[in-house]
């Protein structure tokens, strides 16, 4: 089975080389005003940045989601979290800020809160969704060396990430998941798995699912048993 | 204040930005309606489940639950309706499979619907209280089909037409049948119970009912138990294949009445086949079958073991009352004997060594073994007879079986006491003429007697057998320490112990000077090893061999009795004696003397004496002269003794001299008692005093109170009469 594609690799700014041209007072005036909008980003990072610790909390998140109006419970946030590249769960560094916001082109809340629905259509696409699925897990290993999620957040995770494309299939193993006593946390692999099966597997007639494949042995007893439950 | 633990995502529902409008959710309706139309027409394939689902659970998300859950219904019951025609339609045999195949369709089709629905299964379904989706296509299917005013009937009488088909003898469509059934017991037991088993039990009563009685008419006991078992087996198996598990009891139990439990009595009772024959002719199988069959029904065993009972108990009293029997006690007992193997032969192979029924024969046994006042004296006599020569050749193992079953007859005696004093008179008769086939048997009686009945018992039987040993050892003693006897003639005395053996009369008798010579010097010898005792010759018992030549020079050794030793002795000094003579030098009573001397003269073959006048009675006046022409072509010959005439009423006497053996050990009861009582009042003496006898006899509570007043007044009660209210105290001071 496809493995999740490789994590995009971070972008290297160019440097300007000094040569004087239109071209140069182009990229004088654009570099100029790019230094604005990064000085207005930075503002609004320190705008909700903890002071002693120089990084946006989780304090400073909710604060900023009740400025966009969105719920801090809100997939879109994940999203946001997602671009910006951030590593810490509930927190924001002045990097991953600068990072998110310039790709997103703002600078002030207002603008933030527009560019989310487009935010939204980028993740969709399938090119990026699996990098943001893979993000997502990643996202919630809070603890040094933490390599899988018990299956309470795993269930919630499942239906905040793959609710909507996938509802049938995240409510089928959910419902698995709580009865099963196999399994008391799930891994990268099998979690990714997950989200092979449900954009190849036949649901939910399982029809072309062959468990002699490489697919994680949760995943061949959540099979077995929806077909159990046929009978 | 958020908490980033693990924790983190306290998830709402993620909301899709979908406009919620009623033309929204009638799109989305008519979306669902249409894939259940596709489901029915088995067109399912082209359908996305996903899509459907979500469809659904968005309905459900957006408050539309009540559309979706009112769409579904009435969806379904339309589907349903056109089902039921085309069920109602179908003719014939093909009105079952039409029924099941359409059956089969809903369920998977309902399957599908269901697993579409499942979030408003999950969600709307349990907070709104309605019927879960599954259980909704079960009731809808019930109400619409099997409720159908055109179907619920037909669909009975099929059933029960087929089940009464396959019981005359056809073969039916069993998987078919199953299917069906397990139809209905999937809409609920309820509906299992109302449309199908309640009319199947009631039909099948009247059938049986039928049946059973043209069965009594045309068939013996044993064949209609045949019959019986084999509608019973097939009722259960008719169950395993194709009904409820749980209509299985119900099903025999109405077999069980209409053939069995109806019709108990005239089976029992049948003439020439029924309970009484097969045990007469030990019909193991039937009876077995029987046993098998009733005990399904109340008072069945009952049943059986009451007839048994009093079929057992006329056998028994008939066989110890017949005069014809009663002239040979061996061969009664034999027939007791016989009559227990049987019945539990009977027990054992046909009534699976039920207890109640082995309670029930020994309890018939007692009834008539104790009919008959001789029976403990038959019993002895059997034993005395196999002893002597019954077990003549028979294994170890064979005689304890022997043994032990006649131990089982001893135990139904309730007069052990006068069996003991038979069997003391029959050991004593036996020790003491040497005629016992085997010392082992002898013993093993004993202890096994021990066993039943205590050491009291016994320990005179005991005795007998140490004082045959130990007159043994003193014979040898006597002649060891008396070498110059050697010559003369030979004496064996075996050593009585008094009070160990029966009582016997102390006879006179004079011996010859030879012997009683001997005879005193054993004495001497034996007092001076045991002084303190007493020796008293018992001449009415112990035997003698004689030679003796006759007038043309014949020799013959005479076995004789101990008087008639006496006698011929006195014809080495006389030829001619009369009767007075003879009487005046033996001193031997008249009655004992008349038999002696009769055996001698008058018993043909055994004539060593010759009698004037020839007559059969001897007078005072006859002559005695020794028999020259004496022969016989045995060198051996042994005289009997001519037998008693019977004393007239043996019978009352006996009853007397019982009585009277009997009050020391009823006294001897009452004082244990008392001792460890000290306080007791009269009604629970009587109980206490019949618990302790019971081993020995049954005790006459009259009898007992007459000995407890008895023994009463010996200590001066001041003569207040015994009523049944009085409490007796023991007092200080009485032993």
């Amino acid at each position: 089975m496809r493995r999740s594609a490789a994590r995009k690799s971070g972008q290297s700014n160019s440097i300007a080389p000094i040569t004087s041209s239109a071209a140069d007072l182009f990229r004088s005036a654009s570099s100029k005003a790019s230094s604005k909008e990064m000085e207005r980003i930075d503002n609004l990072f320190y705008s909700y940045a903890n002071i002693s610790s120089g990084l946006i909390d989780p304090e400073g998140i909710e604060n900023l989601c009740s400025d966009m109006e969105v719920d801090h419970t809100d997939v879109r946030i994940l999203m946001l979290a997602w671009k910006m590249k951030a590593e810490k769960q509930g927190y924001f560094t002045l990097e991953e800020w600068r990072r998110g916001l310039k790709a997103l082109r703002a600078d002030t809340v207002n603008k933030l809160k527009k560019a989310l629905p487009e935010l939204e259509k980028e993740v969709k696409r399938p090119s990026n969704f699996v990098d943001f699925y893979a993000y997502s897990f990643r996202y919630c290993l809070t603890e040094e060396k933490q390599k899988s999620i018990d299956i309470e957040s795993i269930c919630q995770l499942l239906d905040l990430v793959l609710g909507s494309h996938f509802r049938a299939q995240v409510d089928y193993f959910i419902e698995y998941l709580k009865i099963q006593n196999d399994y008391k946390v799930i891994n990268m692999d099998q979690w990714m798995g997950f989200y092979h099966f449900c954009t190849e597997i036949s649901f939910s007639d399982l029809s072309n699912y062959d468990p002699e494949l490489a697919w994680p042995l949760i995943l061949d007893n959540f099979v077995e048993w929806m077909q159990e439950k046929r009978t | 204040m958020s908490n980033q633990k693990k924790r983190n995502f306290q998830i709402e529902a993620f909301k899709h930005r979908v406009v919620v409008d009623p033309k929204y959710a009638d799109k989305t309706w008519k979306i669902l309606e249409h894939a259940i139309h596709e489901i029915y027409n088995h067109n399912a394939s082209g359908l996305s489940f996903e899509e459907l689902y979500r469809n659904a659970y968005n309905m459900v998300l957006h408050k539309f639950g009540e559309k979706l859950y009112s769409g579904l219904v009435s969806t379904m019951t339309s589907h349903l309706k056109e089902i039921s025609k085309s069920i109602e339609a179908a003719q014939g045999d093909s009105f079952l499979e039409e029924l099941n195949r359409k059956w089969n369709d809903h369920n998977k089709a309902l399957q599908m619907i269901r697993d579409i629905l499942m979030y408003m299964d999950r969600t709307y379904i349990p907070s709104t209280h309605k019927t879960p989706v599954h259980e909704l296509g079960l009731n809808l299917w019930r109400d619409n089909i099997i409720h159908s005013s055109k179907i619920q009937t037909r669909l009975l009488n099929t059933l029960l037409e087929l089940v009464h088909r396959e019981r005359t003898g056809e073969v039916i469509d069993r998987g078919l049948m199953r299917n069906i059934i397990k139809m209905l017991m999937d809409l609920g037991s309820l509906v299992y119970q109302e449309d199908f088993e309640k009319p199947f039990l009631e039909v099948s009563a009247e059938f049986y009912k039928v049946e059973s009685q043209e069965f009594i008419e045309c068939c013996d006991c044993g064949e209609y138990l045949k019959k019986a078992e084999k509608r019973l087996n097939e009722e259960i198996e008719r169950v395993t294949h194709y009904l409820d598990a749980k209509s299985e009891v119900k099903i025999t139990n109405v077999v069980e009445k209409e053939m069995i439990a109806n019709h108990m009595l005239s089976l029992v009772h049948m003439e020439n086949s029924g309970l009484v024959n097969m045990l007469l002719d030990d019909k193991y199988e039937d009876l077995g079958r029987m046993y098998n069959l009733f005990r399904r029904v109340p008072n069945g065993l009952l049943t059986i073991r009451e007839v048994m009972t009093s079929h057992l108990r006329e056998t028994g009293k008939q066989l110890v009352t017949d005069p014809e029997r009663l002239k040979d006690p061996v061969e009664f007992v034999q027939r007791l004997l016989d009559e227990k193997d049987k019945y539990d032969s009977i027990i054992s192979l046909a009534f699976s060594n039920d207890k109640t029924f082995q309670n029930a024969l020994n309890s018939s046994f007692e009834y008539f073994i104790n009919l008959n006042a001789r029976s403990p004296e038959f019993i002895s006599l059997f034993v005395d007879d196999k002893l002597r020569k019954g077990l003549k050749g028979v294994s170890e193992e064979d005689v304890e079986v022997i043994l032990d079953k006649v131990m089982m007859l001893f135990r139904y005696l309730q007069e052990k006491d006068v069996f003991e004093k038979y069997y003391k008179q029959h050991l004593a008769k036996r020790l003491l003429s040497g005629k016992t086939v085997s010392d082992d048997a002898e013993r093993s009686l004993i202890v096994k007697l021990k066993t039943e009945c205590g050491y009291q018992f016994t320990s005179k039987l005991e005795g007998m057998f140490t004082d045959m040993k130990t007159s043994q050892d003193t014979m040898q003693g006597f002649y060891a320490s008396h070498p110059e006897l050697g010559d003369g003639p030979t004496l064996v005395v075996q050593v009585l112990t008094t009070g160990s053996w029966p009582t016997q009369p102390n006879v006179t008798c004079n011996l010859p000077a030879e012997m009683s010579a001997l005879c005193e010097k054993f004495r001497s010898y034996y007092l001076g090893t045991h002084t303190g005792r007493r020796l008293s010759w018992q001449t009415n018992m112990g035997t003698a061999d004689v030679k003796a030549t006759f007038g043309k020079g014949q020799k013959h050794e005479l076995n004789v009795s101990t008087f008639q030793m006496c006698v011929l002795m006195l014809f080495n000094n006389a030829d001619r004696l009369s009767y007075k003579e003879i009487e005046q030098a033996t001193e031997i009573p008249a009655s004992d003397l008349k038999r002696c001397l009769q055996s001698m003269a008058c018993v043909k073959g055994k004539n060593v004496l010759r009698k004037e006048p020839m007559s059969k009675d001897i007078g005072e006046e006859d002559a005695f002269f020794v028999n020259d022409k004496f022969t016989s072509k045995f060198y051996k010959v042994k005289i009997g003794t001519v037998v008693a005439q019977k004393e007239s009423e043996p019978e009352k006497q006996e009853t007397r001299q019982r009585e009277e053996d009997r009050k020391p050990q009823i006294e001897a009861a009452i004082v244990r008692i008392m001792k460890s009582r000290r306080v007791l009042d009269h009604n629970n003496i009587i109980a206490e005093v019949t618990k302790q006898l019971q081993s020995r006899f049954l005790a006459n509570p009259r009898r007992l109170r007459n000995v407890l007043s008895l023994l009463l007044n010996e200590i001066s009660w001041r003569g207040i009469p015994l009523t049944e209210n009085c409490t007796v105290i023991l007092l200080e001071g009485i032993a």
